[in-house]
């Protein structure tokens, strides 16, 4: 009994892109465009080491999927393109792997807990670092406009070679940044009333039976400042060598 | 408060006149272009003699150059100083600083790729500049673009204005209750979560009512629409377009056959 039940409360594929489309993930997009931005805004108000403006695009591929996901990140970016700096249009592919990659992980059950969110920000940025890669090789020839771009620089001058500086740059800025988005989309979806999470096509990608405890919070915070201290150390080491 | 925000001007120019397809077509082949064509002269030669005489046609002279130096210079520069100081190359040396060393063909390839770059973002500042976001919009819908993704732009180009001014009234009304936003670390990121949170649940509450409204409006209504607005597209465009997409395919091909 309890396997049947189990296995109806198993999500549908992430294969399947019609899902993620009704009227709620249309109208759910520009909002969550405009999230990105006005977080981003509030972010850099804070004068915070982060970027965190890609909440709305992980919020979109956890709740609708994650095809829905990566149509709101390629939109976003083609926006901030077309309205702030053409400069963002060519970064619309990374955008995408984010929503992408942010609803594969909800599909198999990462945002359930704490846990599963801090790991799937980790992938995220994983993906997020080595699809930038081809870009900023492509587009920039190696070294972009961005602070990451001074690292890039730092790293081809004490003598490594070009891929691997570009890679090892994003890899360092990533993992703090998609990993704190990921912990705050999740604390958006669990402030929402499951009667509106409901009317989006995954819902039950979110779905929890019992309450989310606060240690698995504070346990979740205390890795990613770990991970913050480890990125500088590392840092470190590298610009030491 | 509720205006759209976009570059567009209005004008009366022959560029402002041209479908906006057209435009598309010529912005990304003047991109693909200047990043595929194997001669290193490329590139300035696109900025000198395509994006300066368009600017002229399409009488945005102003406009585009007060964005050039707001935006397109500071970008450019800080890439062309930054490639050449760290872009390894082992040629002729120029110049030496602080022990980094520009060397000819890191100069080379620096002011390339910032001229590169610059016709990027030109070209799309152009295409821009004389096109409105809702006609190329409705000229996309027409050749089979999903009303959806119109949708999904034209809303957020509207949504995003006020979402950024709601960003503003929270963090002065957060401030005004004693909310530290300017001193410690730790302090500024404690206050992201009384940002953040009256925004983003603000805005989602509005997500309901409006699928309810567009869908009660045939939203997801498969039928063909009709405009009210008809866009002109004249043979001589589509030659035009056939033509920038054939020097495209020439340049791609020349590239793969060179290298």
């Amino acid at each position: 009994m309890q396997n049947v039940a189990m296995q109806n409360k198993r999500s549908d594929s992430w294969l399947n892109i019609k899902k993620d489309f009704n009227t709620m993930t249309w109208v759910l997009m520009p909002v969550a465009i405009a999230i990105n931005m006005a977080v981003g805004q509030i972010v850099a108000t804070l004068r915070l080491p982060v970027y965190l403006d890609s909440i709305g695009t992980v919020l979109v591929g956890v709740i609708c999927g994650p095809w829905a996901g990566a149509l709101t990140g390629a939109l976003a970016n083609t926006i901030l393109g077309l309205t702030i700096n053409p400069d963002f249009l060519p970064w619309w592919p990374v955008a995408a792997v984010i929503g992408l990659v942010s609803g594969i992980c909800a599909n198999y059950g990462l945002f359930k807990s704490w846990w599963g969110v801090v790991v799937s920000g980790f992938i995220i940025a994983l993906a997020a670092a080595i699809s930038s890669v081809p870009i900023s090789l492509l587009v920039y020839g190696g070294i972009t406009t961005g602070g990451t771009g001074l690292i890039t620089a730092y790293l081809v001058e004490t003598g490594r070679g070009i891929v691997q500086a570009v890679f090892a740059s994003s890899f360092l800025t990533e993992p703090v940044d998609k990993i704190t988005t990921a912990m705050l989309a999740f604390a958006i979806i669990q402030g929402l009333s499951k009667r509106f999470l409901a009317r989006f096509p995954r819902a039950e990608n979110v779905e929890t039976d019992e309450k989310i405890s606060q240690t698995q919070l504070i346990i979740a915070v205390a890795v990613v400042i770990l991970l913050i201290l480890f990125a500088i150390f590392l840092l470190g080491r590298l610009t030491g060598a | 408060m509720h205006e759209r925000l976009s570059f567009f001007v209005k004008r009366d120019s022959p560029i402002h006149r041209l479908n906006p397809m057209t435009k598309v077509v010529l912005a990304l082949s003047l991109v693909l272009i200047a990043f595929s064509s194997p001669w290193y002269w490329t590139p300035q030669a696109i900025f000198l003699l395509a994006i300066i005489p368009l600017t002229f046609i399409a009488r945005v002279v102003k406009e585009y150059w007060s964005f050039f130096l707001k935006v397109i210079l500071p970008t450019v520069s800080f890439l062309f100083v930054m490639q050449a100081l760290f872009l390894p190359g082992e040629s002729r040396i120029i110049f030496e600083i602080f022990g980094l060393e520009v060397t000819e063909l890191s100069a080379q390839l620096a002011f390339r790729n910032a001229t590169r770059i610059a016709v990027m973002v030109s070209s799309f500042t152009i295409l821009l500049l004389t096109t409105h976001p809702s006609e190329l919009m409705s000229d996309l819908t027409r050749r089979g673009l999903p009303g959806q993704f119109a949708y999904v732009i034209i809303a957020s180009l509207q949504i995003i204005p006020q979402m950024q001014a709601k960003a503003q009234t929270i963090i002065s009304a957060q401030r005004s209750r004693g909310l530290d936003t300017q001193s410690s670390f730790f302090r500024r990121v404690g206050a992201i979560v009384p940002l953040v949170g009256p925004l983003v649940f603000g805005s989602l509450v509005e997500v309901e009512e409006r699928a309810i409204a567009i869908e009660a409006r045939g939203f997801t209504s498969t039928r063909a629409k009709t405009s009210f607005h008809e866009i002109p597209d004249p043979s001589s465009e589509r030659v035009i377009r056939w033509l920038l997409i054939f020097l495209v395919i020439i340049s791609l091909a020349l590239k793969l056959w060179l290298s």
